[in-house]
């Protein structure tokens, strides 16, 4: 008989394949029902939808449930589960390796899947709501053969274990781990719903605009959730990582934002159709396009074909997750080449110097900039594939590519923001564009001033003072016509994001170009000094627990607050962490890690100082991306039908 | 107002931005720290023993016998940056560099981005192009008999202008 130990694994299986099952039969339902108009049948619809988010709930917490007793029959709880977790550490290790990510995946599509059959419950019968229901349970069934397949989390164990080596130590030393993963599959898991409304909309042929209202919001909704994924990413890796730094062009870091970046374009050019009603098949090409980039981020990176410091280990998932992409590409490029035809607009862009010209020159570099990332991402393997030799693409690539794409798409939001739909004239430009202009001179001035050095670092403030400048132009324009009320809407609230996305630009151009580093030996009670700052080693801190041991070394800074870098020994790996920590403020950050070898006795410590300005504001500025995605979503100021879309231009040959 | 916004001041505002720029870039920045100079060599070379990280961002033994060996070359004051990173790497048989070569088949991740971009912008314009003929249809002598006729009609009625 099973005790209550062992009960997690049976039930966590019972439940997945509850869950299988209640999504399969939704899928028949949804179709079935769709294609027949029959309404009973699609009433059926709803109750799947729950059966399968309930079981994938109840999967969940068996999973927690296991790692909370430490049930160590299951082979799971093996490799990341230990007696001497904290349980706050324990309760993340849920997704902190591959089968538990995949389970918490499924958690997300299975409650997003609930949430948009309760949506449309009055409109089941609407065949494109049918159809998005019936894709979304596709996914869904694709996810639940793989928890119940190669990545099952609970399959059973080798007998006799009684304790395992808790999850990764990078992953136990933090409170972002608690945040950081749920929030990206989100945003991940999220883009399936505006994916899911498009293949509806090409399968019921209704490809014009009322789609694209549908899921505008939940395509804001996953950006907005990628976004603040890939900023606490951020975040953790400069906390914990100990060299500094918040992005190193990883293939996990790069698997999350190539969607980002074709996310980001769909955004942008989405406005166009449902403004125009043009670019109909490049929008659908991009929904697809973020889509599927999100499991072919989710190949290259849980397969084990790609090496990345936070790439889970080698498995069996990677045929299937091939499989599906191929699929998803080949079934949705056949739906747009079938409705080729309805996909025509009959619209013209009237001049490159336009809102929509402006959009569209956005959308060019966010995919040309999406293809560079993925194909270096992609590069060593095709290079092992056809040489059998290896290579590395790392970081100083990425970079030097980057800077560019990044530069244009700030000049973009310099120009775009002021531009009117259709057609601008030399005159309006120069009229709108000119205090924004003075104020990218006044920030180019003032880091000149400040003793800045280099093109690019230079080029970024000066464009990122103009982009504010239009930014800033927008809000204060709408604010003066609608009061508090001028901060909402897409307009508005894009602006917002814009003002966030201006701060992180100039604050990586300043961290990355400005920062200054040295090792210090501190010696106990000799103040040593760096770059303006003072440091005295004030002594040491030992911790020592059943999972690990600390030394912390106490580095008074500026003759004020003690600040403790630390290395972590876990006994049950062996492996020396360290941790770094970080004084903090709106100017620079004083980042200090501690060199090992660490001898206590001989009263020295080698620190490393590392001197890092601006870092502060690429945490403002994502904190003020999240909080305009918010104002976006919300309904901006009602457009009567007998305005003009824009203000009227006159005809360059009119006298 | 007005005529602040003419294209002289905007000339004006074009030569200030050079001038600022011209000051920043070409002005002494100051020596770099030893340490700064290891970091910048050790963010191009890869950690042999590593998943894919940097030696700079590595704490692995191997990134840290490169950063102790990239310590010693910077002390000694012999060799610039890129010789170190060429001796690094040739140790290594060229396998721990993280920037590609611009030769061979490895060039191809420099030059793809490239034909990509152009291919993009050609599109673009070729776009543009078509939309620009689409768009200059002149109206035809019945258009232009209909619009005379509706005017003929009733002069002063704006919705007809």
């Amino acid at each position: 008989m099973l005790g209550v130990e062992g009960l997690a694994g049976p039930l966590g299986r019972a439940a997945l394949l509850v869950g299988l099952i209640g999504a399969f039969f939704g899928l028949i339902a949804a179709v079935m029902g769709t294609r027949n108009e029959d309404e009973k049948v699609l009433r059926l619809v709803p109750r799947f939808a729950t059966l399968s988010c309930v079981s994938a709930i109840a999967a969940f917490a068996a999973m927690e449930w296991a790692m909370i007793t430490r049930d160590f029959s299951l082979a799971y709880i093996q490799k990341v589960g230990s007696k001497s977790t904290p349980a706050l550490y324990n309760f993340t290790a849920v997704w902190s390796a591959l089968e538990g990510s995949i389970l918490l995946w499924l958690l997300v599509l299975t409650c997003l899947t609930s949430g948009i059959v309760f949506k449309y419950r009055t409109r089941i019968t609407d065949p494109m709501v049918g159809w998005a229901v019936a894709t979304m349970f596709f996914v869904g069934i694709f996810f639940f053969i793989l928890t119940l397949g190669p990545a099952n989390p609970f399959a059973v164990g080798a007998p006799g274990v009684l304790d395992g080596p808790g999850p990764n130590p990078l992953l136990q030393n933090h409170i972002l781990v608690v945040f950081h993963p749920p929030i990206l599959y989100l945003g991940y898991v999220g883009m399936t719903v505006p994916f899911a409304f498009a293949i509806g909309a090409l399968i019921t042929g209704r490809v014009g605009e009322g789609w694209l209202v549908e899921t505008r919001r939940w395509a804001l909704f996953s950006w907005g959730f990628l976004t603040l994924g890939i900023i606490l990413g951020s975040w953790w890796s400069y906390e914990v990582l100990g060299w500094s730094g918040v992005w190193a062009w990883d293939p996990v870091e790069n698997a999350s934002f190539i969607p980002w970046l074709t996310g980001t374009a769909y955004i942008h050019s989405v406005l166009v159709q449902e403004r125009r009603g043009m670019l109909r098949v490049w929008n659908l090409s991009l929904l697809v396009s973020t889509f599927s980039l999100t499991i072919l981020g989710t190949f290259l990176t849980r397969s084990g074909v790609l090496n990345s410091v936070h790439a889970f280990s080698e498995s069996s998932i990677g045929p299937y997750l091939l499989s599906f992409f191929a699929i998803i590409v080949v079934v949705s490029v056949a739906l747009i080449g079938w409705r080729g035809q309805k996909l025509h607009s009959p619209g013209t862009i009237d001049s490159p110097l336009s809102r929509e010209g402006a959009f569209l020159a956005n959308n060019v570099v966010f995919s040309v900039f999406a293809f560079v990332v993925l194909l270096g991402t992609v590069f060593p393997l095709i290079i092992e594939a056809f040489q059998n030799r290896q290579l590395v693409v790392g970081e100083p690539f990425f970079d030097k590519l980057a800077v560019p794409a990044g530069l244009t798409l700030l000049f973009l939001m310099c120009v775009a923001p002021v531009l009117p739909w259709r057609k601008a004239s030399g005159e309006l430009l120069a009229d709108r564009l000119f205090w924004p202009a003075w104020g990218g001179i006044g920030a180019l001035a003032f880091s000149v001033g400040l003793g800045a050095t280099g093109f690019a670092p230079l080029l970024t403030f000066a464009l990122g003072g103009f982009a504010g400048g239009a930014a800033l132009r927008q809000l204060v324009l709408a604010t003066r016509r609608q009061g508090l009320r001028g901060f909402v809407g897409r307009a508005n609230g894009g602006m917002v994001v814009h003002i966030g996305v201006i701060l992180i630009a100039v604050a990586l151009a300043a961290s990355n170009s400005y920062t200054h580093s040295q090792e210090l030996l501190l010696k106990q009670g000799v103040v040593a000094t760096f770059d303006g700052h003072t440091f005295e080693l004030m002594g040491f801190k030992e911790e020592s627990d059943a999972r690990s041991t600390v030394v912390a070394a106490m580095v008074r800074v500026d003759g004020g607050k003690t600040y403790t870098p630390a290395i972590t020994k876990y006994k049950s790996i062996g492996t020396n962490i360290g941790t770094p920590s970080v004084k903090s403020s709106f100017v620079k950050d004083i980042y200090l890690t501690i060199e090992p070898p660490v001898k206590v006795s001989s009263k020295t410590a080698k620190i490393k100082v590392f001197i890092k300005p601006m870092v502060m504001w690429l945490w403002i500025g994502g904190g003020l991306m999240g909080v305009g995605t918010v104002l976006s979503a919300f309904p901006g100021r009602r457009r009567k039908p007998t305005d003009a879309t824009s203000a009227l231009v006159p005809s360059e040959t009119s006298a | 107002m007005k005529y602040l916004k003419t294209w002289p001041v905007w000339m004006l505002m074009g030569l200030i931005v050079v001038a600022l720029l011209t000051v920043g870039t070409t002005r002494d920045t100051g020596p770099l720290t030893q340490s700064d100079r290891i970091d910048s060599i050790t963010k191009h070379i890869a950690c042999p023993t590593c998943d894919g990280e940097s030696v700079f961002v590595s704490r692995a033994s191997a990134a840290e016998a490169i950063r102790n060996q990239v310590a010693r070359d910077v002390s000694a004051g012999t060799m610039t940056d890129d010789e170190i990173i060429g001796s690094i790497a040739n140790t290594f048989n060229g396998k721990v560099l993280l920037v590609p070569r611009a030769t061979g088949v490895d060039s191809l991740v420099w030059i793809l981005p490239i034909a990509v971009l152009v291919c993009a912008v050609a599109g673009l314009w070729a776009a543009f192009r078509r939309w620009r003929r689409d768009n200059s249809g002149e109206a035809s002598s019945d258009d232009v008999a209909l619009v005379e006729k509706l005017l003929a009609e009733d002069p002063t009625d704006e919705d007809n202008v």
